[in-house]
């Protein structure tokens, strides 16, 4: 094993994290993380050695999921917020309390749309500063920060903060 | 939400998000004082953090799917390497190898490694499987059926703890004669993760003293643990079900 998939093998708690967030669910988020370090693995050479892995990585699997997401969309499968609650609620090993929190935050954030979405994943569960994110998103500042104050306020919304 | 206006929307992001350099801060904390509805939206914005945060963040302490780790550690490679190894090496910034963590320790095998076959070191505890260090012979038996519950008086080689590592995989402790350390479970092999020369007082099957040794394998095996080793009732049932 070489330094890269060292390097990849410690980020890859934080892959999990951060396809979590961007997935519909833990199965399609583990799918989402092969899916990433195949296209990894494959793109290694193209990695410049001396810069930031993790950025690096959440790129492509960002656009892993993109690409996903605009295939499911060919494919005419929307995402109704209600699917989410039915399936975590058919998930009887956990507790009630549990299962709504579930439900209510998994569900708020797949309500987002994806440009939402994919900056809230970055800096509220991944915590990257917004530079770092808007690099990795290859948008500006002012559209990253946008993004995320209506992501915010969809999420406050729906989750009833505040 | 009590903000409309999306610039004030934005430096409450900012200020949450700790975004805004020292005189920002200070600025705008000064205008939180005076103002209560300013307050109150950042203590939900702040709320809505934590509950974000919260939701996603026990995912990162989940056990790695094997067939992830396997697309990073699978087939050829000549290193073996957890997942806290790697963070605290990252924490460390390379300032000791990875061996070299236990200094006073004498680390490191000397046989020689050829990838792409078994090689038998005739006797050894050890062995390569496609560049991989595999336990081999007495030690791979022991680690497969000795409990260290149950070990026989004489037994050769002592188990210490089973536990598993971050990435999911069982790994047992070990000490002998001639060698101590940590193997963990990879498909039917028992991978050496951490290996520690043994210097004996002894002859070769004179079972040595405890001493720094056991510290340095103890040390070793809490860094790779993902939560508390097994106790002898799980110890026998991971066994019963092939270490998987």
């Amino acid at each position: 094993m070489t330094s890269f998939e060292r390097e990849l093998l410690g980020l890859l708690p934080r892959l999990r994290r951060f396809a979590r967030a961007l997935a519909r669910d833990a199965a399609d988020a583990d799918d989402l993380c092969q899916i990433a370090l195949e296209r990894a693995l494959k793109a290694r050479d193209r990695f410049e050695p001396g810069t930031r892995l993790d950025s690096w990585v959440y790129r492509i699997m960002r656009n892993c999921w993109i690409d996903e997401v605009r295939a499911n969309k060919r494919r005419g499968e929307t995402f109704a917020p209600e699917e989410a609650g039915v399936a975590v609620g058919d998930d009887g090993d956990r507790h009630v309390e549990a299962r709504v929190e579930l439900a209510s935050v998994e569900r708020a954030m797949a309500s987002l749309p994806d440009e939402q979405r994919e900056a809230i994943a970055l800096v509220l569960v991944e915590g990257l500063a917004y530079r770092e994110a808007a690099e990795i998103l290859d948008v500006p500042m002012g559209t990253l920060t946008s993004r995320l104050v209506r992501g915010r306020q969809a999420l406050m919304a729906q989750l009833g903060e505040g | 939400m009590a903000i409309g206006n999306e610039d004030a929307a934005l430096r409450v992001a900012a200020y949450v998000d700790d975004e805004l350099d020292a005189i920002a801060r200070a600025r705008f904390e000064r205008e939180m004082a005076a103002d209560p509805a300013l307050r109150s939206e950042v203590d939900a914005q702040r709320a809505l953090r934590d509950r974000i945060v919260g939701h996603f963040a026990p995912v990162a302490d989940e056990p790695v799917p094997d067939r992830l780790r396997a697309l990073l550690t699978g087939g050829g490679e000549a290193e073996v390497i957890d997942l806290n190894a790697a963070r605290a090496r990252r924490e460390q910034r390379r300032r000791l190898p990875s061996w070299g963590n236990f200094g006073a320790i004498a680390a490191t095998l000397a046989v020689g490694i050829i990838a792409g076959q078994m090689v038998d070191l005739s006797g050894s505890p050890v062995a390569s499987r496609d560049g991989q260090l595999v336990a081999h012979g007495g030690l791979e038996r022991a680690l497969d059926v000795q409990l260290a519950s149950a070990q026989p008086q004489d037994a050769q080689v002592r188990i210490g703890v089973t536990f598993r590592d971050t990435g999911g995989a069982l790994c047992r402790s070990f000490d002998s004669a001639d060698l101590a350390g940590i193997a963990c479970r990879a498909g039917d092999d028992w991978r050496l993760r951490q290996t520690f020369a043994v210097e004996s007082a002894g002859g070769a099957t004179q079972y040595r003293q405890a001493g720094s040794g056991d510290a340095a394998v103890m040390q070793a095996a809490q860094t790779m643990m993902a939560g508390a080793p097994l106790d002898a009732e799980a110890e026998r049932r991971a066994r019963d079900a092939g270490w998987r």
